[in-house]
């Protein structure tokens, strides 16, 4: 089965590799420069989604991610979301993600031609010392440049990506990006823990995480302060004013299928899960003459997706359908994870409590035999 | 062989001070094995006693020496173990012997386990040879140790030989001393046989193997014979000496050495200080000092993973079969599962069982602290021997307990004596004598064997950087105020941790406990209260506090498969650490009473 969604699928990813430079944290299928490359790829993936257009249905959200997608440049960007346009539904929504030194007002007026709904800004930092451990070249005022801009061009919602658990930052940092991003106020923040994962730079590198009391303080301080500022913890990264939560982002946690397109990029298309290779060249060489490009292929079964329904159902501040994720593989833990105050269990749902939600790995671990 | 011709002779050394390096040179100098052949150390077979340095099992080499009177004698050396786990085994093998080399380090002295034996030696009327090794060492101090040495054994200084095994200095003279000084064997021929069995090994092709000193009459291969202290009768397939491999030569007469193939399938079958005697024409009577070797040191060996319980079994059978002192008998736990409780002469002994099955079997294995064996009498007279803190009944139903005590002899330097007489009355100890020998001190204590088993060696070198040294022998069983100390852990006790202790240690000892255990146990997702109890009493409390945090920070498309591969993996991890409840227990919190005193800064 790797049809998926009769009616089609309705959200669609598209990768857009290319940086100035590598952040330190990054461990994304990224091309830093490449000017050259950036036509060529522009066609493959114009080619590729040609090759895919089988699979989908009206589109409900498109998501440009990267890299830094805002450096394929206005006439590309346009070009390509000129190519999806005709597949949007009525009030789809398309987000493009974006470096906030790459913005500016002609950029953001593009965009908005283009039919781009949404911009998610990723700032992650105002503290200058933060964005130097995370490599970011994001300038004092950059962000704020950038967040005039998609309000002056009319787009109509606005994200901003924030990090906590960065090497030195204290409360008072977190309490100064606090209180930095409401000022932009922003419909939707997204605050990452960062993750010092395997093969990026920033975990060779000579800085240590925080430990984990201090994660822990950094991470409740970021959920309160944003619900104090009436921000919803909707996701347990994401907050959302009230009907603007990221659609797109959505889908993935209510485990729907997905059509990647570009190179890294990943789908989930019924029973099957592919990935397309990285390695840019590769990728521009099978496309545009019709081949498929390089891909790996993983089988998503029933108990792998019923596994996976869990994991992502419960990331969300919305109670989980027992009946729809599938049975927990232990389903006594479910009353001892209530007893303790973890879960709240109510007609056939689930939910975790607040405790629960920072503790959802270690949750997720009783519910269901991960193997 | 006539008898005035034949020496049996051993070895008494302390570990390191050369006797294996002695006994090489004895091989070569008497050409019992050609220097192209030598291989060190040939006497200790055992991969893992050559790394510790320490030699388990005895054996019997016999070599042909031609001394200076022209005569050709027969010379048979006994190996001793060295460890003070082992002291049974080693007055089996002195009393095979007339005669004893005491060899002692020329820069080192006298140490413990070299006293302990010298007296065990000197108790069974042998004749003792003196003998400074390592004088060629910068360090000796020949002069000193000499006479330390000939006061020791009531002998003149002028007497101890000076040599150096290592070059082979002095050597020669050892073996003429064993001609000269060490007495012919005297027993009667024509008696019925008895032959003293000091030491048995089990070869998987041929069966038991025994080590025999003939001591009257004769056996030659073929006959019947019969064990008379387990009453085993078997056939003597193969008589023969160890020269220094095994050589068959069909007979051993009275006063020699040798070793016969019984075809016994089982350790059990032939113990250590047993008589050999015929079945046809047997003996009136056995040979004095036979004993059972009694475990002394208990403790639980569990799987990590359930499914190795029958691989423990197995390994647990085949070690048994080269060890009749091990024992073994299933035990349940709650929180560990099925396994074994295992009986050791010592803790050096359990160490090596325990290392063996870890390293020859590939067995991951939970050990749960070591106890010694009490005996408990009930409120209704019934006697009770208790080798698991869980067996022991509550306290309304005890009438007393009684616990194993032994003798321990240290010496130690003079600047150490009184931080070894504080350890030692922290560890209960009752002070018997203090003797100086040397520039040290001999000091006596009596001490619960429970007291030992727990880290007092290691403390004991600590506290002395090293240079005290330690024997000790069971002096029998005393009554002491017990208590069972109960750990429990968010709220259920857990049987392996329980452990018994004297009442007046009690709190010290559970304050310690939980507050290592909290520092061992993970935080989970819930707190985890860690108590001390004593009979339903919580007398110490220490929280594991509940984990914060554990969260994939950011998961989208992309990161679907490798956040389920996280958690997959987070699985695997936990598949080391024990369910004890609703609480994971990593393996070492079972040991963690081991180390009480580095946690509370003694």
């Amino acid at each position: 089965m790797t049809g998926g969604d009769p009616a089609g699928v309705a959200h669609l990813y598209v990768h857009l590799p290319f940086c100035a430079s590598r952040c330190g944290y990054c461990a994304f299928v990224v091309e830093v420069g490449r000017e050259d490359a950036r036509d060529a790829y522009l066609d493959a993936v114009l080619a590729e989604l040609e090759r895919e257009r089988a699979v989908l249905g009206a589109l409900d959200t498109v998501y440009l991610g990267g890299g830094t997608p805002t450096l394929m440049g206005a006439e590309r960007l346009s070009r390509l979301l000129g190519a999806i346009a005709p597949m949007l539904a009525p009030g789809a929504e398309v987000t493009v993600e974006a470096n906030p030194e790459t913005m500016d007002d002609a950029l953001a007026a593009s965009l908005a031609a283009a039919g781009v709904s949404r911009v998610s800004l990723g700032a992650q930092s105002s503290r200058p010392h933060l964005l130097g451990i995370l490599d970011r070249r994001a300038q004092p005022g950059d962000a704020e440049r950038a967040v005039r801009a998609v309000r002056t061009a009319g787009i109509p919602r606005l994200s901003m990506d924030l990090m906590l658990a960065v090497p030195g930052q204290s409360a008072g940092d977190l309490a100064a990006d606090l209180e930095w991003v409401v000022a932009q106020d922003p419909d939707h923040v997204s605050w990452y823990e960062l993750e010092f994962k395997e093969g990026s730079a920033i975990a060779r590198g000579p800085h240590s995480p925080p430990d984990d009391e201090l994660a822990a303080d950094l991470y409740e301080q970021a959920v309160e302060g944003l619900e104090d500022a009436g921000y919803r913890w909707y996701e347990l990264a994401n907050f959302a004013r009230p009907g603007a939560e990221c659609r797109h982002s959505l889908a993935y946690w209510r485990a729907r299928d997905y059509l990647g397109i570009g190179v890294g990029a990943v789908s989930t298309l019924g029973g099957e899960r592919r990935r397309n290779a990285p390695g840019l060249d590769r990728y521009i060489a099978a496309l545009p003459g019709g081949e498929e490009p390089p891909r790996t292929r993983e089988a998503v079964d029933a108990d792998t997706r019923r596994r996976e329904r869990w994991m992502l159902g419960t990331r969300l501040d919305e109670p989980l359908d027992v009946a729809w994720a599938g049975d927990p593989d232990n389903p006594e833990a479910l009353v001892v994870l209530e007893d303790r105050g973890l879960i709240e269990r109510r007609d056939g749902t689930v939910l975790l409590t607040r405790r629960g939600r920072l503790l959802q790995n270690a949750v997720m671990q009783q519910i269901m035999d991960f193997a | 062989m006539d008898q005035s011709h034949i020496r049996n002779f051993s070895i008494i050394a302390h570990i390191d001070h050369g006797k294996s390096t002695l006994a090489d040179r004895i091989l070569q100098l008497t050409g019992a094995i050609s220097d192209r052949d030598m291989r060190e150390q040939v006497l200790d077979s055992m991969d893992l006693e050559r790394e510790r340095g320490i030699t388990i099992k005895a054996q019997a080499v016999r070599v042909m020496y031609t001394a200076d009177d022209g005569e050709t004698y027969q010379l048979n050396l006994i190996d001793t173990p060295g460890h003070v786990d082992f002291s049974y085994e080693v007055s089996r093998s002195l009393a095979a012997c007339e005669g004893a080399l005491l060899v002692v380090d020329a820069s080192q002295g006298i140490e413990a386990q070299t006293l302990a034996n010298a007296y065990l030696a000197i108790e069974g009327d042998l004749e003792l040879v003196p003998v400074l090794n390592k004088i060629d060492l910068p360090a000796a101090d020949p002069e000193l140790h000499a006479r330390a040495l000939a006061d020791l054994i009531g002998d003149d200084p002028e007497h101890v030989l000076r040599i150096s095994a290592k070059t082979g200095q002095g050597v020669r003279d050892v073996l003429e001393a064993v001609v000269t000084r060490v007495p012919p064997p005297a027993g009667d021929p024509d008696a019925p046989l008895r032959a003293l069995v000091f030491d048995s090994v089990y070869d998987q092709y041929r069966g038991v193997v025994a080590f025999v000193r003939v001591m009257d009459g004769e056996l030659k291969s073929g006959q019947q014979v019969r064990a008379m202290a387990t009453g085993s009768d078997f056939t003597a397939e193969e008589v023969g000496v160890m020269s220094p491999v095994m050589t068959p030569i069909g007979h051993l007469s009275a006063g020699e050495s040798g070793y016969i193939v019984t075809g016994l399938k089982s350790l059990v079958e032939l113990r250590v200080g047993d008589t050999l005697t015929l079945t046809a024409s047997a003996a009136a009577e056995a040979l004095p000092g036979y004993r059972e070797a009694k475990p002394m040191v208990f403790c639980g060996l569990f799987p990590v993973d359930a499914d190795d319980y029958p691989d423990l079994r197995d390994a647990l059978e085949k070690l048994s079969l080269n060890d009749a002192s091990l024992v073994w008998e299933p035990e349940t736990s709650q929180a560990l599962g099925f396994g074994f409780r295992c009986g050791f002469l010592g803790l050096l002994h359990m160490d090596i069982i325990r290392e063996r099955l870890e390293r020859e079997y590939d067995l991951d294995l939970i050990t749960t602290t070591p106890n010694v064996e009490y005996e408990v009498t009930t409120t209704s007279g019934e006697m009770l021997e208790v080798r698991s803190p869980v067996d022991l009944p509550s306290p309304n139903h005890i009438e007393q307990i009684e616990e194993p005590y032994v003798r321990c002899t240290m010496l130690v330097p003079q600047d150490f004596v009184g931080a070894v007489m504080g350890l030692c009355q922290e560890r209960r100890g009752n002070f018997v004598t203090m003797t100086p020998i040397e520039n040290r001190q001999q000091v006596v204590y009596d001490m619960p064997l429970a007291e030992i088993v727990l880290d007092f060696y290691d403390q004991l070198k600590s506290r002395t950087r090293g240079y005290a040294s330690l024997d000790y022998d069971p002096i029998g069983y005393r009554q002491s105020p017990l208590v069972k100390l109960d750990i429990l852990l968010a709220g259920e006790p857990v049987d392996a941790l329980s452990m018994i202790v004297h009442r007046d240690s009690a709190y010290a000892r559970g304050k310690g406990l939980v507050e290592r255990l909290k520092e061992t146990i993970p935080r989970q997702m819930f707190e985890v209260p860690v108590q001390a109890a004593i009979g339903g009493k919580i007398i110490a409390r220490e929280t594991v506090k509940a984990k914060r945090k554990d969260v994939l920070a950011k998961c989208y498309g992309g990161d679907i498969s490798r956040k389920r591969k996280l958690l997959e993996k987070q699985k695997e991890g936990k598949k080391r650490m024990k369910h004890v409840g609703s609480v994971e227990v990593p393996q070492e919190a079972f040991l963690a009473v081991l180390q009480l005193d580095g946690a509370s800064g003694q």
